[in-house]
């Protein structure tokens, strides 16, 4: 009941700041534990696409962190091939019950323009992201074209 | 391929990834094993209680019985790292139900704090749902909500964490409003911000001196803590006895809070 209450107000807060790099975010009006959205970030190789992202919320939010899972493939060290990714914001450990969804969302955009090579979930992406940059963007910028989505107009 | 300097081998990552979901796993069941057995706040009970388990301890035993003298009863808390925090929140209000002064003084201590928040940033409005539930708490109190109904109000665990995480979001906002003084007690190479994202606003996160110094400083209401450990033990007022005398009196056992009330209360 209090994450229901909270989180209404989180998608409402959401919505009205609208930050450009996360759009179309939906919630199914029956379980708003369920949110999905498009990542669409700015910097290369991830500029020419847009990637869709699912929020899942714990029953016991806001005590316990919402977990992230990409549904859209991403070349990318810090988020693996089931779409888990990394972030220390929403780590157990670290969670904070006032941190707002909007902050996390600005720690994912963040990371997924300048990725981490020091803390990898792919440490062969992270390799070759450190050893040989000009490969691992076109490789990237391919797999972009392949597998995201389409950005959204404006 | 060769191995990478900065990288560890995928393998690795898995089986560390995998080791951390066993701990995670393991130690949910320890949590949900202590939450469906201990309250989160229990009933008074007497002091004289904690000697069985103690039953082959000298040392300690020799301890209870001197705290008996002086308390005659305590209230166990949950020990989930959360317990100074909720002991602290519902002694505070447990001593002022049926004064409608000391409440109506509280309250305004309460609304003062939320200066302490603006202050030093902590303005988002999911901070304002953690001080509106506090608020809501001390409004009921007003209303004449009985000391069972309070009782009640504490085992719900939504409704006991709101409270705790705005006792530890003041805590934070105190600590980085007076950053020179309490920078000083920081141990190791941390700093004051780190300390606070680390081991302050987080659930769970177990207290020290310095979280009780800056709690009872930021709200006003003074804490007396009687140790009860292998060392010297002893006593201590927080946060500073020269000018706020304790109203809540609390137990510290290696590692955990619970409340405790002096003969007569």
């Amino acid at each position: 009941m209090a994450a229901t209450r909270r989180l209404q107000k989180e998608l409402q807060d959401l919505r009205s700041s609208g930050i450009r790099a996360f759009r179309d975010v939906q919630v199914d009006e029956s379980n708003i534990l369920y949110w999905v959205g498009l990542i669409v970030p700015d910097n290369p190789p991830y500029n020419k696409g847009a990637f869709k992202i699912e929020i899942n919320y714990p029953a016991e939010y806001p005590f316990k962190p919402p977990k992230i899972i990409f549904k859209t493939k991403i070349y990318h060290p810090n988020i693996d091939e089931k779409g888990q990714v990394c972030l220390p914001i929403i780590s157990a450990e670290n969670w904070k019950p006032a941190t707002k969804t909007e902050q996390v969302i600005q720690a994912l955009v963040a990371l997924v323009n300048d990725p981490e090579p020091d803390h990898p979930l792919r440490a062969d992406l992270a390799e070759e992201f450190v050893k040989d940059k000009r490969k691992f963007i076109k490789n990237a910028e391919d797999f972009t074209r392949k597998h995201s989505e389409k950005r959204p107009a404006d | 391929m060769s191995s990478g300097q900065v990288t560890q081998p995928q393998a690795e990552i898995d089986s560390a990834a995998a080791q951390d979901e066993l701990t995670l796993k393991q130690q949910e069941a320890i949590d949900k094993e202590i939450s469906s057995t201990i309250p989160l706040v229990g009933d008074r009970e007497c002091v004289t209680n904690l000697l069985p388990e103690y039953e082959s301890d000298l040392v300690y035993k020799d301890k209870i019985l001197e705290i008996s003298k002086t308390y005659e009863f305590f209230r166990r808390m949950r020990p989930d790292g959360n317990c100074f925090f909720r002991a602290f929140c519902y002694g505070s209000i447990e001593r002022v139900l049926g004064n409608p002064g000391a409440i109506q003084e509280y309250r305004d201590r309460l609304v003062a704090s939320k200066d302490i928040l603006k202050a030093t940033g902590f303005t988002q409005f999911t901070v304002e749902d953690f001080y509106d539930t506090f608020l809501d708490v001390l409004d009921k109190a007003a209303e004449g909500l009985a000391a069972n109904e309070l009782l009640k109000l504490f085992q719900e665990q939504s409704l006991a964490d709101y409270l705790v995480v705005y006792l530890r979001i003041l805590t934070s906002a105190e600590l980085r409003k007076s950053a020179e003084f309490y920078s000083n007690f920081i141990e190791g190479d941390r700093t004051l911000e780190e300390f606070c994202q680390l081991e302050v606003e987080p659930m769970y996160k177990e207290s020290d001196h310095i979280h009780i110094t800056a709690l009872t400083t930021a709200l006003g209401v003074g804490v007396k803590v009687i140790y009860m450990d292998r060392g010297l033990g002893g006593q201590h007022e927080f946060p500073d006895p020269e000018n706020i005398a304790p109203a809540i009196y609390l137990l510290y056992r290696p590692g955990h809070y619970d409340i405790l009330y002096p003969k007569g209360t």
